[in-house]
C-alpha cells in the first residue's frame, strides 16, 4: 500500500483531498509540447517520494491530474514534473510562471523498489513520455551506482524532436554509469539523428548482452509498447518475475476511491502504478 | 421490546429532530417514496426498499470536497451540524452500507464520507412492510435499531447501546407476547426463498472460472443504452468525478457520481482508453461486483437489492444478467 507523505498529510490535517500549495521554482521547455517544472515545498521540506510515484497536481478552477515525478529523491530541496500539454489541467499548468503556486497531493502509488533491485543489472526501457517517471529511477541509479550492477538505458521516441530530456540523454550517454541505446520511429525530412537507431524501441533489445539470471528490466511507456517489449525480453530469457512495469491510467483521486483506474480488482493508484509483471499477468486489460 | 404504531414512531422521530438530522421514508405529493424530512410528506415505512440508493445519505450525488476563499485559504467541507438519523434501510441496504463503510475507510480514510457517517444512527426496516405485502428479510444487526413489522405495528428491536438509549424515549406499549411474535417473524424471514442468492453466486463462480465468453458480454452490451441508471441506483457504486466551480467569488471543488458505463470514464488525456468498447464497460459493471471485488474484498459487492433491475430500461440489471449466465453456461 502507498502512503501519502507525512509532510503533506500533516499539513492538510488528514484531509486526503486537500492539496498543499507549492511554488514553481523553475520551468524548462523540453519540447514544444513538454515542459519540466521544478516544484518547491514550503519551508524547503522534502516531498518524501520514491522513484516511480506520482502526485496529484491541482490548479483551482481547472481541476486536478496525476503527474509522474521525474526527479530522484536523492536530489534535495525540490522535485520535478515533466508535463505534456495534453489536457485542461496540463494546458493551464503550462501557462503558469516561475514563482506561481500549484496544489500538490501525494506522493502516491507504488514505486521502483531500490531494495529489491539492489545488486541487479538493470535494463531501463522507456518510450515517449515514459521517460518522465523513468528519469526518477535513472537519477537514483546515477546518484547511487554502487547499489546496482550493470545499468542500461533504452529509450525510444517518435522522432528526434519528440525526445524528452535531451540534455540528460547526452549526459547519461557520456557517463560511465550507463550504457545507453536510443531509437526513434522515424526521422522527418530535414532532421537528423546520429545518436542511435531508426526503428521501434524493440530493435534495441535483441543486441543486448545480458546476464539473464541477474537482470531486471523496467518498462515505462505508452500502453501499446508493453506487449512487444515484453515479448522481446522473454526471448532474451527474462521471466515475468524479472520484469517491472509502470502502468498509465486515468487517476482522479489517487487514493483508491474514485474508481477510474481500476484494473479488475486492482486500483492502479494505490496497488500500482508500478507492478512486477507476474503480479498482473492474467489480469484482463492490464497490459 | 416495544411495539409501536407508525404514528408513535413518527412522534418518536419528531422528538429527535432537535438533536439529529432526520431522514426517513416519506411519500412525496407525486407518490414517490424518498428518504427525506418529515415535513416533506407523510411517513411511509411500508412499501419496501426506497427506489433511490439509500447510501446517498452519506455519499450524495454532489458533495463539496473543499472550498477556497477569496484570500486563497483552503477550507475543508463544513462538518455536519447534527448527526444523521436515517430510517428505512432494508437488510440488503445495510449489507451495502457495511461494504461502503469498509471501502471508504481502507487505505486512505475518506474524510468527506465519514464527515456524514460518523455519529449517524441507522434504523432498519424489515418484516411485513415490503411492497405489496412482501416480507422483508430481518437484518438482525448492522443497524442501531430495527423496526420489524408484524403486519399491524413495528416491533422495535435495538441492536446497539446507542439504539437502546434512544428507544427508551419512544412512547409505545411493550410487545407483551414474550417473544413469540419475534420468533414467528424470524422463522418467516429464514424461510424466504434464496433463489436470487443461489443464482448470483453461481454466476459469480462461472465468471471467475472464465466460463462466460466475450460473445456473451457483446450481446449484453448491444442491449445497453448507456443511460447509467444502474450505477446511479446502486448502493455499492462509489465512483466519482471531481470538478471545480466558482460560487459567490469562491472556488469550490466538488465531487459528483460517475458511471463506468460512459465512454470517457477511463479515457486518459493521451486518448488511451482501456474501456473504449461498450462490451468492456458492460463486462466491467458485472465483473467488478461479482469477480473483482470477490478477489479484493473476499465477497461479492452486489447485495441483491434489485435496484438496477428495477431501473434498467432494457432489462439487463445484474439479476437478469446473472440469470442468463446461469441458464447458458452452467
Amino acid at each position: 500500500m502507498s502512503v501519502m507523505t507525512k509532510t503533506i498529510a500533516e499539513e492538510t490535517g488528514g484531509q486526503i483531498y486537500q492539496p498543499l500549495l507549492c511554488k514553481i521554482g523553475s520551468k524548462r521547455v523540453l519540447t514544444p509540447l513538454e515542459t519540466l517544472f521544478r516544484i518547491e515545498l514550503p519551508e524547503g521540506r522534502e516531498l518524501g517520494h520514491r522513484p516511480g510515484q506520482f502526485v496529484q497536481v491541482s490548479i483551482l478552477g481547472y481541476g486536478e491530474a496525476p503527474i509522474s515525478i521525474s526527479s530522484s529523491p536523492t536530489r534535495k530541496g525540490y522535485f520535478e514534473l515533466g508535463v505534456r500539454n495534453a489536457g485542461t489541467l496540463t494546458g493551464a499548468m503550462h501557462e503558469l510562471k516561475e514563482g506561481d503556486k500549484i496544489g500538490i497531493r501525494g506522493p502516491f502509488g507504488t514505486f521502483f523498489d531500490a531494495e529489491k533491485l539492489a545488486g541487479k543489472d538493470l535494463v531501463l526501457i522507456a518510450g515517449g513520455c515514459g521517460l518522465a517517471p523513468m528519469r526518477s529511477l535513472i537519477q537514483y541509479c546515477e546518484d547511487r551506482p554502487s547499489e546496482f550492477g550493470k545499468l542500461t538505458i533504452l529509450y525510444g521516441a517518435k522522432t528526434p524532436g519528440d525526445r524528452l530530456y535531451k540534455e540528460d540523454l547526452v549526459e547519461w550517454g557520456n557517463s560511465n554509469t550507463f550504457a545507453c541505446n536510443y531509437a526513434v520511429d522515424g526521422v522527418p525530412d530535414g532532421a537528423c539523428f546520429d545518436e542511435g537507431q531508426v526503428g521501434l524501441i524493440t530493435v534495441l533489445i535483441p543486441p543486448l548482452s545480458l546476464d539473464v539470471q541477474n537482470t531486471v528490466a523496467v518498462i515505462v511507456g505508452p500502453p501499446v509498447m508493453y506487449k512487444f517489449v515484453i515479448a522481446e525480453l522473454k526471448k532474451k530469457g527474462l521471466t515475468e518475475e524479472q520484469i517491472v512495469v509502470s502502468l498509465e491510467r486515468y487517476m482522479k483521486c489517487g487514493v483508491g476511491k474514485c474508481g477510474h483506474c481500476a484494473i479488475e480488482h486492482l486500483y492502479c493508484c494505490i496497488d500500482g502504478p508500478v507492478f512486477w509483471l507476474n503480479e498482473i499477468s492474467g489480469i484482463r486489460g492490464a497490459i | 421490546m416495544k411495539r409501536a404504531t407508525t404514528q408513535e414512531l413518527k412522534t418518536f422521530f419528531e422528538s429527535l429532530g432537535t438533536d439529529y438530522d432526520l431522514r426517513a421514508p416519506v411519500k412525496l405529493h407525486d407518490g414517490t417514496r424518498v428518504l427525506g424530512g418529515l415535513d416533506e410528506g407523510p411517513l411511509a415505512l411500508e412499501g419496501g426498499k426506497i427506489p433511490q440508493k439509500p447510501t446517498s445519505v452519506f455519499f450524495p450525488q454532489f458533495d463539496e470536497v473543499f472550498m477556497v476563499s477569496k484570500d486563497g485559504q483552503f477550507h475543508a467541507a463544513e462538518p455536519v451540524k447534527k448527526p444523521i438519523f436515517v430510517v428505512g434501510f432494508t437488510a440488503q441496504d445495510l449489507d451495502c452500507l457495511e461494504f461502503i463503510d469498509k471501502f471508504f475507510s481502507e487505505n486512505y480514510r475518506d474524510d468527506i464520507y465519514f464527515n456524514k457517517r460518523d455519529g449517524a444512527v441507522l434504523v432498519g426496516v424489515s418484516g411485513k412492510c415490503g411492497k405489496d405485502g412482501e416480507f422483508l428479510k430481518i437484518a438482525g444487526g448492522k443497524c442501531d435499531i430495527e423496526l420489524i413489522s408484524d403486519g399491524e405495528c413495528f416491533i422495535v428491536h435495538p441492536h446497539t447501546d446507542k439504539g437502546k438509549a434512544l428507544v427508551e424515549s419512544l412512547k409505545a406499549s411493550e410487545c407483551g407476547c414474550g417473544g413469540v411474535k419475534m420468533e414467528t417473524l424470524k422463522e418467516e424471514s429464514d424461510a424466504l426463498p434464496k433463489d436470487d442468492e443461489e443464482t448470483i453466486d453461481k454466476a459469480s463462480e462461472l465468471i471467475r472460472a472464465g466460463k462466460v465468453p466475450d460473445d456473451f458480454w457483446n450481446e449484453i452490451a448491444t442491449r445497453c443504452i448507456a443511460c447509467t441508471s444502474c450505477n446511479l441506483a446502486c448502493p455499492t457504486c462509489t465512483c466519482f468525478e471531481v470538478y471545480d466551480r466558482e460560487q459567490d467569488g469562491k472556488m469550490v471543488r466538488q465531487r459528483i457520481w460517475d458511471s463506468c458505463q460512459l465512454d470517457g470514464f477511463m479515457r486518459e488525456a493521451s486518448g488511451h482508453n482501456p474501456a473504449g468498447l461498450q462490451m468492456q464497460r458492460t463486462h466491467r459493471r458485472i465483473h467488478h461486483k461479482l469477480a473483482a471485488d470477490v478477489e479484493r474484498w473476499g465477497h461479492r459487492t452486489c447485495m441483491l437489492c434489485g435496484r438496477c433491475d428495477d431501473v434498467c430500461p432494457t432489462d439487463i440489471g445484474i439479476k437478469s444478467v446473472c440469470k442468463e449466465i446461469v441458464e447458458r453456461y452452467s
